[in-house]
């Protein structure tokens, strides 16, 4: 045992295995039991987390001479040594059987939808049209900020929100309302770290305007639930339902810098 | 072979990365689709674009369906195009809307509409008829309408240019306000639109604010009118010559008072204030 | 949709201004002749054409301005210095420059051809514009050609005393003109991008104040940008040269010159890389200031990918980079000392490229999407974040730094008082770096997006004082060092040398990518929100087709570069004549090396 656990070749095997394990168990199922969000990892990326960890190994066992040579020494034996005669027929076999499956598995039909890229916050228009209204969104600001008492907005937000919303996007504003697991892409997760802070209330303004339909091409496919609001909602209710958003989260939209603080003009 | 092992190195690296560039989902960026009119579009792509130039550039909307200010058009008046004027089909009375706004004034509303033809040109008009048409009813806008207006916008691109006024002197500035359609805002000795400040009140104003006011309407918005900022068309500095402009703001700002003084006795500002700020 | 519509009559308008104002009438208006010229070659369109013409153009440029830069520095460590070697190196150098020269000029006359035979409307509006910076750009061009052969015909003629410093100036002038005829050309670039406010498609180009549309949003930041990139690239092209020809040598004194000169011009090229992400900051923020869309397509919208692709690429670059000095301390007496620490700096390096690389919207099927419950991981997407990603970059540039120190260390043992308290200092200060990293790399997840953007900036800072901290305090303790025996110059595996070709060849392929990034985020629009593109092309191609133009440019300017490595070894060969004798010692300093591959035979190497 000892003797393998210094060879090169083979702590460069035992990384491997721990590394997939931890990858596609530890993230995927682990995580979750013991009470951190978490969930099985997409294929795509088990392949690239491997492939970084093999490179890796790789270069560890080829940067110093003696290494390189230990590390080859157990394949190049088993390709040529007399008494690797066994080892070698099965590798003989199974490899051939190996490279064969994993060819059938990517060739074989399938019913699965192709595995899709979707930019889930494409980038917006410069302006939009609000039942016929021309919006510059560039610069865009909340306008309810300076209007009238941010409680009375706060409950029209509520209010359009209960209403509209809570279907999908769920009670606690978490995407997992009653519908959404009939969605793919599934309803926005309004209190992860990764949607509302990330993006300008004018942004929101626009997905909930437009919504699925006035999405980009990058925003494709275009299978997006989200009906366009600009024809139920008016703009000031949107308004107040971004703000009740941010309040109810505790996120702060994203601002941009001042303009000409760089520099230039 | 170490030549062979140098370039199969180089070949395998590029190799993985087109291969990596290539695997991953590929997005491409289209283009937004560019209009092109042609004589040969569908009646239904027409009412497309001309819903476009209604909803954006056109500023339709500025007025239209406000409640106020324009009669609503929207659903309705293809429905009741052909029965306003005995004898004019709907495609005519709509055109003739467009182009000669006073003809038809709808009861309860100022006239304060300006030609289109100004803003747009006849292939683009024919669109928003077609549009107007397919709000509550049939479109009858066909390809003979739209290739004549096309021909004429061609033929309107390639006539020479109207020649152009040198002197002062022979510019009528009260002919040329006339001639811009600024009256359907503004008003000029108690005549004229309300949507905008009369022009009395550009009297003895600084020509340079005045000249801006012109060439770049949203540059200063007078506080009265705020709600109606946005509607002058940014296109009066390229309707006139430089000559034209000087004038007119010697006009504003020296004799529009009463109306009866001669745009030639305004006191003089200097010759280049239009030409310069341009 | 709204310049669309008054594009017709303004321009009506447009002519009557500019006849009054007797103005010649714009060009775009009167310009006969079609916009665009017809080209079909071997499936390649008109903009692939360009695009590859521009690219070579691009790339045979950095390096001809790069390389200047670090020899005229490389020469004044040799005049100063007293060491022959740096001046012989400085010269090698320069020799490579003289063919890549007229490769530029090539390059840039089939871009300027294919510009105004196949976009002839749209060059005509550039040059309305640009036009007496074109003449002035061929002046200096001119100049610079000159000083070049002054600076190589003369290098032997001009060796000792006042006409050595004479011909050191020559080499900074060479620079000067370099450097001005490149941010000219930025200018024109840039225009395209970034064009001055207030232009419109009807604006006449003639109108266009010159000075305005050169200084314009992204003129500055481009410009030091491409300075250091071009540091960078011109560092990695010699190291891929020296890598060249010390696999093809056949004498130890060759395979020592070539490993050293390979060494150098790796350590040039990481050296400089590692200010890069500044100016690439710089240059982000500009866009984004210019034009918030412009900068949310280039970061968050269909070009998200390409980040992923940059990270996976930058992460090859960083684990060549050590791989490349690990192996290095092969051939250093002492440096057996530091190898216990490897596995652990590869560590740090392995999971910082997974942070880098991980994506924050990944590619997943239905069913993966639907466990994920969206389309970001719910534990991962904590790494898909800028955050993480800066963290994680700043951590690969200080091990990177490490893994530099300690090859600089390895045969040395220093001999001052201090020595012992100032290794320890250096450590603390690694360590307080990385604490300052972390922490602001964590704290940026409590924070909103400005705040973290500028915490990035202290990130860097942190990571460039350690690293100015670090090298003075080395320097003063090193001084007068005892050494464990020499470095064995040559007796390097061979496969540090293809380390070094790949980090060439990547580097190569990540400028052309950019490139593509910085070019492609103008989408549709000849100059942004002005001048349309309205040809077949102008839509911006997916990542793929894009990659794959990117390798054809890159194998195109590996040809051309052997070919200038080989010409530069046929003037080389003259010098090594003598050496021949010693091929047979040379095959047997291989075999020492436990190398199977035999030396060649003299007459196959090329």
């Amino acid at each position: 045992m000892k003797r393998y656990l210094s060879h090169p070749f083979w702590q460069g095997a035992i990384v491997i295995v721990v590394s997939y394990v931890a990858f596609e168990w530890v993230i995927g199922y682990v995580l979750p039991v013991i009470g951190v969000a978490s969930a099985p990892v997409p294929s795509s990326v088990i392949l690239q987390y491997m492939l970084t960890v093999l490179v890796g190994i790789v270069l560890y066992m080829s940067a110093d001479e003696a290494r390189w040579k230990s590390f080859k020494k157990p394949i190049h034996e088993t390709m040529v040594a007399r008494d690797r005669k066994t080892l070698r027929g099965i590798l003989m076999v199974a490899l051939p059987v190996l490279i064969g499956w994993l060819a059938y598995q990517n060739v074989r039909p399938s019913y699965a939808a192709p595995a899709t890229l979707r930019s889930v916050h494409p980038a917006p228009p410069n302006q939009l049209t609000f039942r016929g209204e021309t919006i510059e969104l560039t610069g865009l600001e909340n306008p309810l900020h300076e209007e009238g008492s941010i409680e009375e907005h706060l409950a029209v937000g509520k209010r359009i929100y209960v209403r509209n919303c809570v279907p999908c996007h769920g009670d606690l504003l978490d995407g997992q309302g009653h519908y959404a697991p009939a969605f793919n892409p599934v309803p926005a997760d309004f209190t992860s770290s990764g949607n509302l802070p990330q993006l300008t209330e004018s942004y929101v303004f626009w997905r909930i305007v437009k919504g699925g339909p006035g999405l980009p091409r990058e925003g494709t496919p275009w299978d997006s639930a989200m009906p366009a609001w600009e024809t139920i909602l008016e703009q000031d209710e949107i308004w107040a339902t971004i703000l009740y958003l941010y309040d109810q989260t505790g996120f702060t939209p994203r601002t941009w810098e001042e303009e000409g603080e760089g520099g230039h003009e | 072979m170490t030549n062979l092992k140098i370039l199969f190195t180089v070949v395998a690296t590029l190799a993985v990365f087109t291969f990596v560039a290539n695997v991953i989902p590929q997005v491409q960026s289209a283009v937004p689709r560019e209009i092109v009119l042609s004589a040969d579009m569908p009646p239904e792509e027409l009412a497309a674009i001309g819903e476009e130039i209604y909803a954006g550039a056109g500023g339709c909307t500025a007025c239209h369906g406000l409640g106020t200010r324009a009669p609503d058009l929207l659903g309705v008046v293809g429905g009741v195009c052909a029965t306003r004027v005995p004898g004019q089909s709907c495609k005519d009375y709509l055109w003739e809307s467009l182009v000669n706004p006073m003809a038809y004034i709808v009861e309860g509303f100022d006239p304060i509409m300006i030609d289109q033809s100004i803003l747009s040109s006849q292939a683009e008009l024919w669109t928003l008829v077609a549009f107007l048409e397919s709000q509550g009813g049939e479109i009858t806008v066909n390809a003979d309408d739209f290739a004549a207006a096309l021909a004429a916008d061609d033929a309107a691109a390639a006539a020479p240019p109207p020649p152009v006024v040198t002197d002062p002197s022979q510019v009528d500035a009260v002919a040329l306000i006339t001639a811009q359609g600024c009256l359907a805002c503004h008003a000029l000795g108690g005549e004229g639109g309300m949507v905008a400040p009369p022009f009395e009140e550009l009297r003895g104003q600084d020509p340079a604010v005045v000249l801006e006011g012109i060439v770049d309407p949203m540059a200063t918005i007078n506080e009265e009118y705020s709600a109606f900022a946005g509607t002058m068309p940014t296109i009066f500095g390229d309707l006139m010559s430089p000559v034209e402009l000087d004038v007119l703001v010697n006009f504003f700002v020296g004799g529009a008072g009463a109306g009866a003084e001669a745009p030639g006795d305004a006191p003089e500002v200097p010759p280049d204030s239009a030409g310069g700020s341009r | 949709m709204k310049r669309w519509l008054t594009r017709g009559v303004a321009t009506r308008g447009v002519l009557l201004a500019a006849l009054a104002l007797a103005v010649a009438l714009p060009l775009l208006a009167q310009a006969p002749g079609p916009d665009y010229g017809e080209f079909n070659f071997l499936g390649l369109d008109r903009r692939g054409a360009v695009w590859i013409a521009a690219q070579l153009h691009l790339l045979f440029a950095a390096f001809v301005l790069g390389v200047p830069m670090f020899a005229v520095v490389i020469e004044a460590i040799g005049m100063f210095g007293g060491d022959e070697k740096y001046d012989k190196l400085a010269k090698e150098f320069t020799r490579l420059l003289l063919v890549a020269y007229s490769a530029t000029a090539i390059w840039g006359a089939i871009l300027v051809f294919f510009l105004s035979t196949l976009y002839p409307r749209f060059w005509a509006y550039l040059t309305a514009i640009f036009a007496p910076s074109m003449w002035v750009y061929a002046g200096l061009f001119f100049l610079e050609s000159f000083t070049l052969y002054l600076y190589y015909y003369g290098w032997d003629a001009w060796k000792k005393g006042a006409a050595k410093k004479a011909h050191w100036c020559l080499g900074i002038m060479l620079n000067v003109w370099g450097t001005i005829v490149m941010f000219i050309a930025n200018g024109w670039l840039t225009y395209m991008m970034s064009p001055p406010e207030g232009l419109t498609a009807d604006t006449a180009p003639q109108t266009v104040q010159l000075w305005s549309a050169i200084n314009n949003a992204t003129w500055m930041p481009i410009n030091i940008h491409r300075l250091l990139a071009n540091v960078v690239f011109g560092g990695a092209i010699v190291g891929a040269y020296a890598a060249y020809r010390f696999l093809t040598s056949k004498t130890d004194e060759e395979r020592a010159h070539y490993d050293w000169m390979g060494y150098t011009g790796n350590l040039i090229a990481i050296g400089a890389l590692i200010v890069l992400p500044f100016a690439g900051y710089w240059l982000g923020r500009e866009i984004y200031e210019f034009s918030q869309q412009m900068g949310i397509t280039m970061m968050g919208g269909f070009m998200s990918w390409l980040w992923i692709i940059q990270a996976f690429l930058i992460g090859i670059l960083f684990l060549a980079g050590n791989y490349y000095l690990w192996i290095g301390m092969g051939r250093i007496p002492g440096a057996e000392r530091f190898q216990p620490y490897i596995k652990w700096m590869l560590l740090v390096l392995v999971l910082g490229v997974i942070v880098w690389a991980t994506p924050n919207t990944m590619i997943a099927d239905r069913d993966e999407i639907a466990a994920m419950g969206g389309i970001r991981h719910p534990f991962l997407q904590v790494l898909g974040v800028m955050s993480a990603k800066n963290t994680a970059v700043n951590l690969m540039i200080l091990t990177t730094f490490l893994s530099f120190l300690m090859y600089r260390r390895a045969n040395k043992d220093p001999v001052v008082p201090w020595a012992r308290a100032g290794t320890m200092l250096q450590g603390a200060a690694f360590a307080l770096c990385a604490v300052i990293v972390v922490f602001y790399g964590v704290y940026g997840y409590f924070v909103t997006a400005i705040v973290r953007i500028g915490f990035s900036v202290y990130q860097v800072l942190a990571v460039l004082a350690t690293i100015l901290f670090v090298i003075g305090i080395d320097m003063a303790m090193l001084r007068g060092a005892k050494s464990r025996g020499e470095i064995r110059w040559g007796r390097m595996p061979d496969r540090s040398q293809y380390a070094l070709l790949i980090l060439a060849v990547t580097f190569t392929w990540l400028m052309g990518l950019m490139g593509f990034a910085r070019s492609g985020i103008r989408q549709h629009w000849h100059v942004y929100e002005v001048i349309r593109d309205t040809s077949e092309q102008a839509f911006t191609p997916a990542l793929g087709p894009a990659a794959t133009i990117i390798s054809i440019c890159v194998l195109i300017f590996f040809a051309l570069v052997g070919l200038i490595f080989w010409l530069g070894g046929l003037a080389e060969r003259s010098v090594y004549q003598e050496a021949e004798a010693k091929v047979k010692a040379g095959q047997e300093g291989r075999a020492a090396l436990g190398d199977p591959m035999p030396a060649p035979s003299l007459g196959d190497v090329d």
